[in-house]
């Protein structure tokens, strides 16, 4: 009964495949084409009506057609996939790597950036990986339609890591973001669009299935657990995204005490909301497919059923029930109770960049490893000295032997004169003479030795001293060592408070 | 019977002859077009159109070639400056896109005819429809469509530089849209809401890039000024309604008009204690006796003399749908028609008080009028 104009893209397209094709084509084209018309009608049509012969201005789309399912692939469902940019062209090579893996048929999946106040090279770089991509010649590479939207906002706020998490910059931080992705989807979304997925550039492993993989719970809203990987000076990994959280009382009742425009920012001691948030109950051995109503959701990479965008669901840049950005995008999607799921057990791991706190402590333990090792370098200079001086003791030693020795050759020269001497008393009186030798030779042992004790008991104390003062070392780096460790500690405390 | 030898195929006569004639016909195949003006227009035309399908529905495309079966080359990638996207109070002068939407349940030609009638270039007009899937909205869409082929294939200073026909993907709370049944006051909120999630789908998807100016105008609304889009954007507001006034025939039988449209309003101080007692889930109409708002209503503030000031101006809390001009910057930074109830508003009133939020002003003109069809 309808007409249906044969505009209805996408429902029946097959892989996009290359055809060479020139640029005069469509230059060339009207001038046959209007020739042949004026052939064919004899000039009865005149050439005004040639464009329309070759460009649709009609466009005829069921909404239902693009309601989304749990097998969008098999059903030719197109995705479109929002990424806003800033100053991230460090990133575009990881994210492109992505791109490349996608499991998804490519060519239904539409891609959409904003590129905003970027100072770098973010916009020429991501041209040209874009042109890379789809003149790739794998017909399985391109993707969709390619939308780069160039818009500043006269962004004041920095995106370095420390100014971007700092707690008083988060409200208006957070309403700017909001801006940037509400423009992006409104200027991205089209009648064909089944679902819309939202992706951070600086996602650092993501399984290359995830779009088919949240895809299957069939939910309105769904994002995956977002971690990130730590040095392992800092504990080897640590929940990321705080904004995946459920509602709790204590928030609820500290919101109806803040001010209209007050943003409640997760993740910042300022508000202690006693949430449970998806990122702390991770078991990496848990079901990946476990499922966790949550209300506020974080933007690293969420999954949405296009619907829930065209009913009006958005990211607040004002303060919405008192959240902003994705959580006010959590609580709206809940207001038009639409499904807003988290799946605790299903990570992707963000991009490390260490914090301002982070560089200062590594260059505190760089600092520190250095003097470790020249008080390591100082111990093995000691020790040669101390080695030195007792190689020169053990000289002196043997001086002192020697010349103990000479006392006591002395001393035997002196008993041999003497016994010669007694000998020709003994004769006089032998028995005390008898009585007298043994009792001095006794007495000059016991001198001997008694010294020879002592000189081995100095050796000793030398010989421990480096021992000491090396024991002494390791503990105070021992100290100093834990020392840090509490500071780490520290920071991540602060980081996840 | 066999021919003579002279006239066979292989005599020289014959091939010289269809040498002349093959290039006398590739000749007249490629040599250029007796009307260059002509070419140079569809040049430009194809030019601004998007070379692929897959584009911003408020441009139109290059259709696919049909020989390639199906098979196309990858969609390029397309630069949008939206930094140079104006609005301005010259947008012919500027060469600003506006973007007509519609939701449509009933097909006046009345309204088609207005809209052929609006004196803004309709090479810089797209129109948006959504209609719901209801036979009533069937019957709408074929009469739309036989007046969209008109059209656009008719003059071409007529044709509109595109046009989206969406149908809907959720069934409207009621079927009737008769004016006594439309108006009880239990069906209001569920009505409203779901026209509120018709707007926002219409809107979210034919937005695009490109557009400047977005003007909300209901299909039973049959007469306007021709330079409405002009008018409306002289004022340069953000977002800006005209007073929506009807018709009819009074009782001396002598013709009328009367007020249509209580949406437009600013707010009292009565009705501002009135929502804070008010539950999250209540919601508070206008143009209903048992309400008494005291707000006041932009439709009772018109003067309806001929040496009225159309140009007078005043800021608004809340606004009608039935004609409105909204800077397409507000609907991008977000501000939609709430299904649900914001502050105790709905649809275009919750609308207004988003843009607010968001720091947008809303305005209306009291005196400049549009004509809603009179059942």
């Amino acid at each position: 009964m309808l007409t249906e104009p044969s505009s209805r893209i996408g429902s029946s397209r097959g892989p996009s495949q290359l055809y060479d094709e020139g640029d005069s084509f469509y230059y060339v084209f009207p001038s046959i084409r209007s020739t042949f018309m004026a052939i064919l009608t004899l000039g009865l049509i005149s050439s005004s009506d040639v464009e329309q012969l070759q460009l649709e201005t009609v466009r005829y789309y069921d909404l239902s057609d693009s309601g989304g399912t749990a097998r969008g692939w098999e059903h030719e469902e197109r995705v479109l996939m929002c990424a806003p940019l800033r100053d991230a062209e460090s990133h575009l090579p990881m994210f492109f790597s992505h791109l490349h893996n996608f499991t998804y048929p490519h060519h239904l999946v539409d891609l959409a950036f904003l590129v905003s106040d970027s100072k770098d090279n973010t916009l020429q770089l991501l041209s040209q990986m874009l042109t890379d991509l789809q003149n790739d010649p794998d017909p399985k590479q391109p993707f969709g339609e390619i939308s780069v939207i160039e818009k500043d906002f006269g962004q004041k706020v920095n995106q370095d890591v420390e100014s971007r998490h700092g707690f008083a910059a988060q409200a208006s931080r957070r309403k700017l973001m909001a801006q940037a992705r509400n423009w992006l989807l409104s200027a991205a979304l089209r009648p064909t669009h089944s679902w819309v997925y939202w992706r951070d550039a600086d996602v650092e492993t993501a399984p290359f299935t995830i779009l088919e993989d949240l895809m299957r719970h069939n939910k309105d809203v769904i994002v995956p657990n977002v971690w990130r990987p730590l040095p392992d000076w800092l504990g080897g990994e640590q929940p990321y995204d705080l904004n995946s959280w459920q509602e709790s009382e204590t928030a609820l009742a500290l919101a109806d005490t803040l001010d209209e425009d007050a943003v409640i920012v997760e993740g910042y001691a300022e508000y202690a909301t006693w949430r449970p948030h998806l990122a702390y109950l991770r078991d990496p051995y848990g079901d990946p497919d476990m499922e966790m109503e949550i209300d506020g959701v974080g933007g690293v990479s969420i999954l949405a059923k296009a619907k829930v965008f065209r009913s009006g669901v958005h990211f607040p840049a004002f303060s919405f029930e008192k959240h902003a950005e994705t959580e006010g995008f959590g609580k709206m999607a809940k207001r038009m109770q639409f499904s807003v799921v988290g799946l605790p057990h299903y990570t992707v791991w963000h991009l490390y960049e260490p914090s301002v706190d982070d560089i200062r402590h590594m260059e505190e333990m760089e600092q520190e490893r250095r003097n470790r090792e020249n008080e390591e370098k100082e111990r093995v200079e000691r020790m040669k000295k101390i080695k030195e001086e007792f190689n020169d003791q053990g000289s002196q030693w043997e001086k002192d032997k020697n010349a103990i020795d000479g006392i006591s050759q002395k001393e035997d020269q002196i008993r041999k004169e003497h016994d010669a001497a007694m000998a020709a008393q003994e004769e006089k009186g032998p028995a005390a003479q008898a009585g007298k030798e043994p009792a001095e030779g006794a007495a000059s042992k016991n001198s001997k030795a008694s010294k020879e004790s002592k000189d081995l008991k100095g050796l000793k104390d030398i010989k421990d001293a480096p021992d000491a003062t090396e024991g002494k070392g390791t503990k105070n780096a021992n100290t100093e060592g834990t020392a840090n460790d509490g500071k780490a500690e520290e920071a991540k405390v602060v980081k996840i408070t | 019977m066999a021919l003579p030898r002279s006239i066979r195929r292989t005599n020289p006569i014959t091939l010289v002859l269809a040498a002349v004639l093959s290039f006398g016909f590739l000749v007249f195949l490629f040599a250029p077009s007796s009307n260059p003006g002509a070419v140079l227009n569809a040049k430009r035309k194809i030019a601004n159109a998007a070379a692929h399908p897959l584009s911003p529905p408020t441009a139109p495309f290059v259709k696919p070639d049909a020989s390639l079966n199906g098979l196309s080359k990858p969609p390029p990638v397309v630069h949008y400056h939206l930094n140079n996207v104006t609005t301005t109070a010259d947008p012919v002068g500027n060469q600003e896109t506006v973007l007509i939407l519609t939701p449509l349940a009933r097909f006046y030609q009345g309204y088609w005819n207005n809209l052929l009638a609006l004196s803004y270039p309709h090479s810089l007009i797209a129109l948006g429809f959504i209609i719901p899937k209801t036979k009533e909205g069937n019957a709408a869409t074929v009469a739309l469509q036989a007046a969209i082929a008109t059209t656009q294939q008719g003059p071409e200073g007529k044709r509109f530089a595109s046009v989206t026909i969406l149908r809907q993907d959720f069934d409207p709370p009621i079927s009737s849209q008769d004016e006594s049944e439309r108006h009880k006051k239990d069906n209001q909120k569920a009505r409203r809401a779901a026209m509120s999630r018709a707007r926002n789908s219409l809107l979210f998807t034919t937005l695009g890039p490109s557009t400047s100016w977005v003007l909300w105008l209901d299909a039973d609304i049959i007469e306007t000024p021709p330079t409405l889009i002009q008018d409306l954007a002289f004022h340069d507001k953000p977002v800006l309604v005209p007073n929506c006034f009807q018709r009819f025939t009074n009782e001396e039988n002598k013709p009328d008009t009367r007020p249509y449209d209580y949406n437009s309003w600013q707010d009292s101080q009565v009705a501002a204690d009135m929502a804070r007692d008010m539950g999250p889930e209540e919601i508070i109409f206008e143009g209903y006796a048992d309400i008494a708002t005291y707000r006041t209503l932009m439709a009772m503030t018109a003067d309806r003399s001929e040496s009225r000031n159309q140009q007078a101006i005043i800021p608004l809390d809340g606004v009608g749908g039935t004609a409105l001009l909204v800077k397409a910057e507000v609907h991008r930074d977000g501000a939609m028609f709430p299904p649900f109830p914001f502050y105790h508003l709905i649809e275009t009133e919750g609308f207004a008080k988003m843009a607010r939020r968001l720091g947008w002003g809303c305005f209306g003109l009291p005196n400049y009028f549009v004509y809603h069809y009179n059942e």
